[in-house]
């Protein structure tokens, strides 16, 4: 899986790019509105959000797919003065702006940040109703990618992303097959309260954190072979998951707030939520994190209960499932649900092996 | 407005590899032929649209390079070798050629040579640097680059006529533009702003429009490093010159 950012900082760093970055930093700290200036990508933690996780346009969806592409950019644009209302990523971004905010205080001249990046298909006639949306919410974001109808996977890489998200599981397929941890965004069936002051993100354990090797073992020779091979192999690490990075790169901001004496205090707050049970095959999970070097905050063993009413409890801003399941479960009760589409959880549905359609040509 | 065929000068050693062995009659391509690939496509889709288009893109070869010149008939055989379509050619010394270009009425120069095109645009004729990534670029579609921060804060203040020229530009290139849906166009237009932010590039956005450019694909870097941006857009050509102070 890719590692936070790439390592070689003195072979990388070119006069171009200083030059711009330069230039960059002198334009912000230049304007009269005293915006906070944009990270510099390589000491910042990338979230890339599509415009239809931080924007609500299943109207403006349903009319580009039932009359087609140029009607849609046509409404778009005849529309583009009213602000668009806020989707399934819009809490995520703005405790993601917080915690930036608590940041700065503390450690004024600081690249490590959140950066986030809206990384839409959409035509860039479309992204002026999305930055005038973006403006009147008054969120950080200044950089963009508007591709006008081409993928945007191959601009995650360009832009140092670090975590994406987006509607299209296919596209969210493919930014995991590159290295890049992604999950496809589920809007919950009812609203619930969430915290402004600390950013709560939740994490399944099996094929999300770590690879799916024990899901596996119970899919093929069942829950009681499980129980014993993890048991017999407790003190051996598990192999890393998509979203492990981006749970390290959490903990690397934590740990700044901690060495200000924040820890009480601390804007970011981490959940293992799962169905493992912490009798018998919990042990190996939490010796792994150690084994990595990671932390997470609270670490919550159901043994195979729903995690729906537990998630309603702890209010996360996302949740990363692999199993549409329990992505499902935590929707119905209120829960802003990420699937991330990796291992063998792809192949099930409560269990049963999914015939799989013949493949698209 | 009059749509007048819509005149475009590349230097020959921009299109063809210079110094080709003697005795050779057809010269090796060079950075800019797959632009010519990519203009000409585009001139053949106007014409599926509509057989009596006369806003076209029209080519003219400008060399000033006096062993080039010995050589014209190669020059001229091996745009025919190629298939490219050259409305003119047009040989020229390098003292004189920016009074040639201004002579045939050009619209845009480009070149590979800074110089050279920094040369002409002090005359006033609106002019890209052709780069060595323009060579692999694809000729499917024309991708045509603006950036966004000479758009809003130009580094040098134009001339009246390279405004009037970046102007006039502008309308018939959105125009052309305009003759295609919103995909599957054989004509791209980028925009990408390296310094600022979301503001900029915004203002950018509307500022092209009142001058009837609808951009296609929009980036906005704000500080980012544009290296890996580039390489994955592979514009054919940037146009950062001439296009300063449009924002009245």
């Amino acid at each position: 899986m890719s590692e936070i950012k790439p390592n070689d900082t003195a072979a990388a760093e070119d006069n171009g790019e200083e030059t711009d970055w330069a230039a960059a930093k002198a334009f912000f700290d230049n304007l009269k509105t005293h915006k906070p200036r944009p990270p510099k990508p390589r000491f910042a933690v990338t979230i890339a959000v599509s415009s239809r996780t931080l924007f609500n346009m299943v109207a403006e969806r349903k009319l580009y797919e039932e009359e087609g592409v140029e009607k849609y950019v046509a409404y778009q644009v005849e529309h583009e003065n009213e602000p668009l209302k806020p989707g399934a990523a819009f809490p995520f971004v703005k405790a993601l702006m917080n915690v930036n905010a608590r940041l700065r205080e503390l450690y004024p001249d600081s690249e490590e940040l959140f950066d986030i990046v809206l990384m839409t298909n959409n035509h860039a006639q479309v992204g002026v109703r999305l930055i005038n949306s973006i403006n009147h919410y008054d969120l950080t974001i200044e950089r963009f990618c508007m591709t006008g109808g081409k993928s945007p996977v191959g601009y995650l890489k360009a832009y140092m992303t670090n975590l994406y998200l987006s509607k299209d599981s296919e596209k969210v397929t493919e930014a995991i097959e590159e290295g890049i941890a992604a999950a496809t965004m589920f809007m919950p069936d009812t609203e619930t309260q969430l915290s402004d002051t600390q950013l709560r993100v939740a994490f399944d354990g099996d094929a999300v954190l770590f690879s799916d090797e024990s899901e596996i073992i119970v899919k093929q020779h069942g829950l009681d072979t499980f129980f014993e091979h993890e048991k017999e192999f407790e003190n051996k690490p598990l192999a890393q998951g998509p979203l492990k990075c981006f749970l390290e790169a959490l903990g690397k901001l934590q740990r700044k707030f901690y060495a200000k004496n924040e820890r009480m205090n601390c804007p970011i707050r981490t959940y293992l939520v799962t169905a493992r049970s912490a009798a018998s095959s919990g042990a190996r999970v939490l010796k792994t994190l150690r084994s990595w070097g990671l932390e997470i905050d609270e670490a919550l063993f159901l043994a195979g209960a729903p995690k729906g009413p537990l998630l309603q409890k702890i209010r996360p801003h996302i949740f990363f499932d692999d199993q549409m399941f329990h992505i499902e479960g935590a929707k119905e009760l209120g829960t802003i649900s990420a699937h991330v589409p990796y291992g063998i959880g792809q192949k099930y549905h409560k269990g049963k092996l999914i015939e799989q359609p013949a493949k698209k040509e | 407005m009059l749509i007048v065929p819509w005149s475009l000068q590349v230097t020959s050693r921009a299109v063809f590899e210079p110094g080709a062995d003697d005795g050779d009659e057809v010269y090796k391509v060079g950075t800019a032929f797959p632009l010519l690939q990519a203009l000409q496509r585009v001139n053949k889709r106007l014409l599926e649209e509509n057989p009596d288009e006369s806003l076209l893109f029209d080519v003219v070869l400008i060399t000033t390079n006096t062993q080039q010149q010995q050589r014209s008939s190669s020059i001229i055989s091996s745009t025919r070798h190629y298939g490219l379509d050259v409305s003119r050619f047009c040989f020229s010394s390098e003292e004189d050629f920016v009074e040639s270009l201004l002579k045939n009425n050009v619209q845009l120069f480009l070149s590979a040579d800074r110089n050279e095109a920094s040369q002409a645009s002090q005359k006033g004729v609106l002019s890209a640097l052709l780069d060595q990534h323009s060579a692999s670029c694809p000729p499917e579609q024309l991708k045509v680059l603006f950036s966004g921060d000479a758009i809003i804060r130009p580094d040098t203040d134009p001339t009246p006529a390279s405004r009037q020229g970046a102007q006039t530009f502008l309308a018939q290139l959105g125009e052309m533009r305009r003759r295609f849906g919103a995909f599957d166009s054989p004509l791209s237009i980028v925009l990408v702003t390296v310094t600022g932010g979301r503001e900029s590039c915004g203002a950018a956005l509307r500022t092209l429009r009142s001058h009837g450019v609808s951009v296609d694909e929009a980036y906005c870097l704000a500080g980012a490093p544009r290296a890996p941006i580039l390489s994955l857009l592979r514009p054919h050509f940037l146009l950062s010159d001439g296009l300063g102070g449009l924002e009245e």
